[in-house]
Parts: structure tokens; C-alpha cells; sequence
């Protein structure tokens, strides 16, 4: 062993390589435990403030969410962190306690006790008075003194001042940070003596082995197994690759509750290691009850076909969506359980249906996502999902609707009276009412009050163009009376010329989505339910999807009191020129009723064609008076701002006539050739 | 005698690397016996094929039945029909995979589950057009035309059929209705 080294015998270097490893590990495991999660939508906030709807059975409902908290506690992590942290803490005031007995850097100020920025004058003033008090000759050892300690404070302080004040001594210290010249150095390495000890060499390498040998590869190991399990959209492959064989482009929402059920998520709910806790008949109490609830006879049918957890599973999940208690804390906690597995599932079964680009798989999925969350059977009526209706009342108040149900928005534009009316009639307290109506106003409905294509900085959509489809919504809950749209609301300018990054579409201002919806009202559904709307292009006379959803989980503005809120979301136009009909959907994951679709119309044209009309288009702008070439090259600002004020002019003068007149604003806006067919 | 020492110093590096090796060789054959017994264990795509277990056993007889040609050929078209439904799927699913694979959100055990079977059914497809030619030279060529026109209309019938049963229930369901809504009124009529 070489003599150059020293190892940390007193432990003053040791702190601080324990401190250093430790933070290494602990910042990051802390920044990634506590930072805020990706996931969809982040609110907390409640639909209903102040909620005092309490579903039948809810306890189970509040028993089941409790559980999954306790789940996402992950207190070990937690307790590990709290350890480390504890360590840390303590290592740093092993640093702070022990001074350090060797390497003091020599302070000619701090000798003397004088400030760093006196001047020569005080400092020679301030010697004599030194040289006075500490000379050797001048004082006595005090007790704990000798003559030797004073000698050496007055060569101290000798030193100091020549520091200061001598030239060739000054160059010493200032080159090698003491009077007398270069000092011997030594090198240490912060390691305690022990572990080099001859007789701990075997535990010293047992220990390295174990780490490094076993423990890291184990380690690594199972985190990357670990995540080779799960899937993009947090399913087990297996249950994906199950799922993907179910995929059939015919696929409807009562077929899909049955294809969902064949995850393995589910399988570790009602079979696999817990087969056994199912033997005493709960099957058979499950289908009893499922089918004095109404259970259709071809669905019994379907449920007969399988067997074992699979069989149980599905029964599960029907009897949840027919809200049916199964009188036992077993049977309905696996129920909701499944709900929520089937949420998941069916997340992977929209990206699978994604893939495939066919409409009603994915239309299907969404729907029975709604379905599961509001706890209604897929095909029942929406007026299910308002607080206290049941479908004796929600049949009583439909009357005679023939197959078509009752929609929220349909019962509230009855008039106040006779809506009250017809719910006393079928059987609703006064209270029960009022409850149900908070609801019922509440609901987020969206009305889609313009959609257009635009081409940013463009007038015409040229093929094979970054296109953007730009949605203009507010929230119109059921039953209030919007005010009209002021025209303004519905331009969407482009960004300034200048700001090349939003140009691009990688804004540096990144839209800020500072106002997230809030959670889904959802009282039979075990979870908090963040709802998000898909905003998609489909053709639907061939049943295909154009361009795939876009989830929209808050917007930039407040969407409350009815404020316009954009939604947008880019795709490249298709290679050929010509006229494009689409259906503009924007489908809610969580509210059953309130999805709207508008026919919408892409027209891409001939570059060729577009020079010409730009062409004309300058000579009858007299104040543009550039060539093609010139404006194809500048295009923007002035220009643009010329045409929105026209069309503001203009739509101020016909106020009323705003919801038929998009297509105008859509033209003048986007400041290219598309229109928009309004439904109304 | 003077190689001894530097013969004894050898051993340790050798030991060391033959240790190493042989951790090496036991881990590679014990990771690919796993890898093969979990690839043979993954399901098969599609489940058995009837049609074809049904033309074989009827091409291979074990006593000295003769089964007539007609009936041979016959059971060769079925059997052509479902590979042909089985092409389609598999084709279908192709893009689809991809995308899905790319993106994370299958496993790589499906795309091997896929390939295998897509491997299967073009051997499927030269075996039938074999047989298919030694019972008439060039009918390999058109016996898959054929077997695609019977899936389509196999298609189109059961479209038809499932239309016919929706219409019927549909049909009884607003008779009741009207029946219903008749009472009703007759009861109301009774009561002024």
C-alpha cells in the first residue's frame, strides 16, 4: 500500500461521500414520487360542490375507492424515503459538528482580526497595537499558557502582517496560500480505515460481490421485466394480445362488456389463485339476480357460452351496470372491481380499435366507457345517469318515447312547471327533485359553435398540407338559455409572424391547460373518473376514421358562463385536391347523452389554381402592390387584419343571424376556402 | 522441474476463465430452453382447423372404404373456404399489428403468435392448391376464387338473415305497443 494515500481515520471525509451517494438516490426517487403525474386530467375538483345525492349503497362504493387509495399509498417507498432522508440529515450534521483538524487555510485577516477590505494605514496601525498586547516580552503565560504558545501567536501574527505589507512574502501567500512558501500536501481518500483493514478483506469483498454481483443485475432485472408486463395504455400484454383477437369491426357495446371480460386483470379478481374462494353458489346468486333485474334472454345466452372466472366475471360486470346489490360485501366488492379492470381494459381496446381505423369498434368503446363509469346499461336511457332516477321513474317520465330514449337535454327544455310535474308524477320527492335538477344543470353538454380547416399563415388548403381543425365549443348545460355568440369569439388568428416556434406548432408558450374539467360525477363507479372528451374525423358513410381522436382533458379559458373555448388538432391534408366530406365528433368518456357530430367540409385545392386566384386577388388589392412570387414569399399580417375587420363590419350589423352564418366567419377567418355545414 | 512454478501460476487465470465460461454456456442454454419451451407453449392463432382434419380423414380411409371423387372435392372447397376466411382476418389484423407493435401497446408475443400462423396458412394454401391440381390440372388457380365468392355469400345470407330477425322483433315489439296504447284507450273511452 502506497504511503501517498491516507485513509479517513477520524471519519471527516466520510460524511460527505456517504452524503454524496445518498443524494444521488434520494433527489431523484423524491422528485419522482412527489412530482405531478402525467395522466390524464389532474383536477380534484368535484362536478358538484356541495353533493348530498348518496346513491343506494354507497358505502361500497366508498369502500372499494378506499381500498384503491391504500393501494396507491405505496408506503414503502415512503418509509424508505423518509430513512434516507433521516440519514442525510444526520450526515449533515456530522459535517457540521466535527471541524476539520488539518487543511485550515491559512487567513492572514483572520490572524490579525481585522476585515478584508482595510488599508495599508490601518493595517500597520492596527500591528503596532497587536505587537504591543501580544509581544512576549511585554506579557505573562496566562493559566493554560507557556512561553512557548505566546512565542508562537506573536510569530503568527508577525507573519500575518508581513503578508500583508511584505512584497516578497505577499507573492508566497498569494501563490501558494501561505507566508513561508509552498506546504507539503497530501492526498486522502474519504474511506474509513476499517474497510482496508487485514482482517475485513473477505466481508469487504463479500459485501462488493453481493452488490454488484447479485444484487444490481436483480435489481435491474426486475424493473425491466416489470415494465415489459404492461403495455402503453397500462394493460398486461396478455390481456392485450386477448383482447386484440376479440377486435371485430362489427363489434357493439353489449359485444364489447363480453370481449372485455377476457383480460387477465379481471382473471386475478374472480379465478386464477382465488378460484377457490368462489365454490359456494355465488355464480348461480349472481345470475339469479341478474335475471330478475331484466337480464334480456340473448345476453343470458352470451353468459352461458363461457365458464369459470370468465363466466363469473361477466356476470359481475352486468350486475353492475344493472346497479344491482348483490347482498354480500364479497360479491360486490369483486363487482366493482371489475368495473374498474374494465375501464382499463377497455382504454387498450381504443387503442386497438385506433389502429384498425374502423368507426364502430371505437365509437362502441367510447360509449361503453360512458356506459361503466354512470353505471348504465348500454342502450338504457341517459336520464338514468341524473341523481335518484330509477328506471321505473326514468320509464314512467319517457311516457311514450317509442325505442328512442329520453336524452338530459330533453327533459330539461320542457318547460319548469310540467318537468316538475311529469318527476313528482313518476314518483320523485320534492327533494329528490331538486337534487336531480342540480345535476341536470350541471351536466357539461357541449355545442359545437363553429368548425373549420385552416392552414396557419395560408388561404387555401394546398394537398398534403399541415391542417388544422379548429373547434369552437362552450358548454351549454341542459336547459339554460346561452346567449348568442358574440362573432368575435369564433376568429382564430394565427400567431404573431415573428414567433417562429408557434408557427411550427411547438409553441415555447405551449397552449397552458390551466383549466381542467372537473371529475366526473360518477357515484356508482369505485374510482375518480377524470373525464376527457375525443375530438375525431370520421367518414362515416364508409365507417372509417380519418383522422384519429384527439383527447381534450381542460381547456385554456375557463369554459364556465358559457365562454368560447377552442379545441384544436393538426393533420396532413390529403394528397389530391377536392372536396372532403367528414363528420366533426367530439364524444365525451364519461357523460352518456351529450356527444355532438357536425358534417364538416374539407376542400383542398389545386396549388396550380391557388397562384392564379392570388394573382387576381392582388390587382384588386390596390395597396398590396406586390407581384405573386412577392406575396407567396410574405404573406400575413396586414393583409389578414384588413380582411377580419371587414368581416367584423359585417357581422355586427346582423347579430342574430350569427348561427347560420359560420361559414362566412369561417372563410374571413381562417382566411381559407372551407366551409362549414351548420346542422341546424 | 524449472516450468513447475509458472505452470501453478497459470492456474488460477485459467480456472478463472473456465469458471466463466461455463457460467456462460449454462445460463445461454438454460435462457434458450425457456425462450423455446415458452414460444411452443404460446396459443395458436386460430383455432383448429375442422375442414381440413375433415378432407384428410376423408382422403386417407383406413379400411377400403372408396370415397367417391365429388364428395373429395367437395370437402377440398369447404376446406378452401376457411382458409380463404382465415387469409382475410389475418390480413385485416396485419397493419393493424404493426401499428399497435410499434407503438407498445401489444406484446412481441402476439406478433410471433401472428407470423406463425400467417407461415402456417401459406403452406395451408400451396397444399391445396396442390390437391387441388391433382384432381384437375389448373384448377389451383380458380379453386380460391371460388372458395372467396362462397365467403361472400355466406356473408351477404347472414347479413340478410340477422336484418329478417331484427325486422320480426321490431315488428312484435310495436304491436304490443299498439295493443298496449289501444287498451289504454278503449279503457279511457269505457270510463267517459
Amino acid at each position: 500500500m502506497s504511503k501517498d494515500y491516507n485513509y479517513d481515520d477520524q471519519g471527516q471525509f466520510f460524511p460527505y461521500f456517504i452524503l454524496t451517494i445518498l443524494g444521488l438516490i434520494l433527489v431523484p426517487i423524491t422528485y419522482s414520487s412527489f412530482a405531478p403525474s402525467k395522466q390524464l386530467g389532474t383536477s380534484k375538483e368535484p362536478l358538484i360542490k356541495s353533493s348530498e345525492y348518496v346513491p343506494p349503497h354507497h358505502e361500497k362504493v366508498e369502500a372499494a375507492r378506499r381500498r384503491q387509495a391504500k393501494k396507491e399509498r405505496r408506503l414503502k417507498r415512503f418509509t424508505a424515503l423518509v430513512l434516507g432522508w433521516a440519514a442525510f440529515s444526520y450526515m449533515c450534521y456530522l459535517i457540521a459538528t466535527t471541524s476539520l483538524v488539518e487543511g485550515k487555510i491559512w487567513d492572514p485577516y483572520d490572524i490579525l482580526g481585522i476585515s478584508t477590505s482595510a488599508t495599508e494605514k490601518q493595517i500597520k496601525s492596527h500591528y503596532k497595537r497587536m505587537s504591543l498586547k501580544f509581544h512576549p516580552d511585554k506579557i505573562r503565560p496566562g493559566p493554560n499558557e507557556t512561553m512557548e504558545m505566546l512565542n508562537d501567536r506573536f510569530v503568527e501574527i508577525t507573519k500575518a502582517y508581513k503578508a500583508l505589507t511584505d512584497e516578497e512574502i505577499r507573492n508566497n501567500y498569494i501563490q501558494y496560500g501561505h507566508p513561508d512558501g509552498k506546504q507539503s500536501f497530501s492526498i486522502g481518500i474519504a474511506l474509513p480505515t476499517w474497510i482496508v483493514a487485514e482482517g475485513n478483506t473477505y466481508y469487504v469483498l463479500a459485501v462488493y460481490g453481493l452488490l454488484f454481483g447479485i444484487l444490481l443485475p436483480y435489481f435491474v432485472g426486475k424493473w425491466w421485466y416489470g415494465t415489459k408486463k404492461f403495455t402503453k395504455d397500462g394493460v398486461m400484454y396478455e390481456s392485450a394480445g386477448r383482447l386484440f383477437k376479440e377486435y371485430d369491426e362489427t363489434l357493439d357495446e353489449e359485444r364489447l362488456v363480453e370481449a372485455l371480460t377476457v383480460g387477465d386483470e379481471i382473471k386475478e379478481i374472480t379465478g386464477g389463485v382465488n378460484e377457490k374462494e368462489w365454490v359456494n353458489g355465488e355464480d348461480a346468486t349472481v345470475e339469479k339476480k341478474l335475471e330478475q333485474a331484466g337480464f334480456p334472454e340473448t345476453e343470458m345466452k352470451a353468459l352461458n357460452r363461457h365458464e369459470g372466472w370468465r363466466r363469473r366475471a361477466l356476470g359481475l360486470l352486468w350486475a353492475y351496470l344493472y346497479r344491482i346489490d348483490l347482498g354480500s360485501d364479497k360479491l360486490d366488492a369483486a363487482k366493482l372491481d371489475v368495473a374498474a379492470a374494465a375501464i382499463a381494459l377497455n382504454r387498450s381496446f381504443n387503442s386497438i380499435s385506433l389502429a384498425f381505423g374502423n368507426l364502430q369498434p371505437l365509437i362502441s368503446s367510447i360509449r361503453l366507457s360512458q356506459h361503466i363509469i354512470q353505471a348504465v346499461v348500454p342502450g338504457e336511457s341517459p336520464l338514468l345517469q341524473v341523481p335518484h332516477f330509477t328506471p321505473s321513474i326514468v320509464s314512467a317520465i319517457e311516457q311514450d318515447g317509442g325505442k328512442n330514449h329520453w336524452s338530459v337535454q330533453r327533459l330539461m327544455s320542457l318547460p319548469e312547471t310540467k318537468r316538475k310535474k311529469l318527476c313528482l308524477a313518476a314518483g320523485l320527492s320534492e327533494p329528490e327533485y331538486t337534487t336531480a335538477m342540480t345535476f341536470a344543470q350541471a351536466l357539461p353538454a357541449l355545442k359545437i359553435e363553429a368548425a373549420f380547416f385552416k392552414v396557419m399563415g395560408e388561404k387555401f388548403i394546398t394537398p398534403s398540407s399541415l391542417v388544422q381543425f379548429v373547434m369552437k365549443v362552450r358548454i351549454v348545460p341542459p336547459g339554460s338559455k346561452p346567449p348568442p355568440v358574440h362573432p368575435k369569439d369564433l376568429l382564430d388568428e394565427d400567431p404573431d409572424e415573428t414567433d417562429v416556434e408557434a408557427l411550427l406548432g411547438r409553441s415555447s408558450r405551449a397552449p397552458k391547460k390551466s383549466h381542467d374539467l372537473p371529475l366526473a360525477h360518477a357515484p356508482f363507479y369505485p374510482r375518480d373518473a377524470h373525464p376527457a372528451w375525443h375530438m375525431f374525423l370520421a367518414d362515416v358513410r364508409q365507417g372509417k376514421l380519418v383522422v384519429p381522436p384527439h383527447t381534450i382533458t381542460g381547456f385554456e379559458k375557463s369554459p364556465e358562463g358559457f365562454t368560447v373555448v377552442t379545441a384544436k388538432m393538426q393533420f396532413q391534408a390529403p394528397p389530391q385536391a377536392g372536396e372532403y366530406g367528414f363528420t366533426a365528433m367530439l364524444m365525451s368518456d364519461s357523460y352518456i347523452g351529450v356527444d355532438a357530430a357536425q358534417p364538416v367540409t374539407l376542400v383542398v385545392s389545386d396549388p396550380g389554381k391557388v397562384e392564379r386566384i392570388e394573382e387576381v386577388d392582388d390587382i384588386s388589392d390596390p395597396e398590396e402592390d406586390s407581384l405573386a412570387g412577392q406575396m407567396n414569399a410574405m404573406r400575413g399580417g396586414p393583409v389578414k387584419k384588413r380582411h377580419v375587420e371587414d368581416e367584423d363590419d359585417d357581422e355586427d350589423d346582423d347579430d342574430d343571424e350569427e348561427d347560420s352564418d359560420t361559414d362566412g366567419e369561417a372563410d374571413g377567418v381562417s382566411d381559407t376556402d372551407t366551409e362549414t355545414e351548420d346542422e341546424s | 522441474m524449472v516450468a513447475l512454478p509458472s505452470l501453478i501460476s497459470l492456474v488460477a487465470p485459467i480456472s478463472y476463465i473456465a469458471v466463466l465460461l461455463s457460467l456462460l454456456i449454462v445460463f445461454s442454454s438454460l435462457y434458450r430452453k425457456r425462450k423455446a419451451a415458452k414460444a411452443a407453449s404460446l396459443e395458436p392463432w386460430f383455432p383448429a382447423h375442422m375442414a381440413r382434419d375433415i378432407y384428410l380423414s376423408l382422403l386417407h380411409q383406413e379400411d377400403s372404404t372408396v370415397v367417391p371423387e365429388r364428395m373429395l372435392k367437395a370437402a377440398l372447397v369447404v376446406r378452401a373456404r376457411e382458409d380463404i376466411k382465415r387469409l382475410i382476418k389475418l390480413q385485416q389484423s396485419k397493419n393493424a399489428l404493426q401499428v399497435l407493435l410499434q407503438k407498445g401497446c401489444v406484446g412481441d408475443d402476439l406478433w410471433t403468435r401472428f407470423q406463425r400462423a400467417e407461415g402456417e396458412l401459406e403452406e395451408e394454401l400451396t397444399d391445396v392448391a396442390t390437391e387441388a391440381d391433382a384432381y384437375q390440372d389448373g384448377w389451383g388457380q380458380v379453386i380460391f376464387k371460388t372458395a372467396n365468392e362462397m365467403v361472400n355469400h355466406e356473408r351477404i345470407r347472414e347479413r340478410a338473415a340477422r336484418v329478417a330477425t331484427e325486422a320480426t322483433a321490431e315488428r312484435a315489439w310495436w304491436d304490443q305497443k299498439k295493443s298496449e296504447r289501444a287498451a289504454v284507450g278503449l279503457a279511457s273511452k269505457y270510463r267517459k
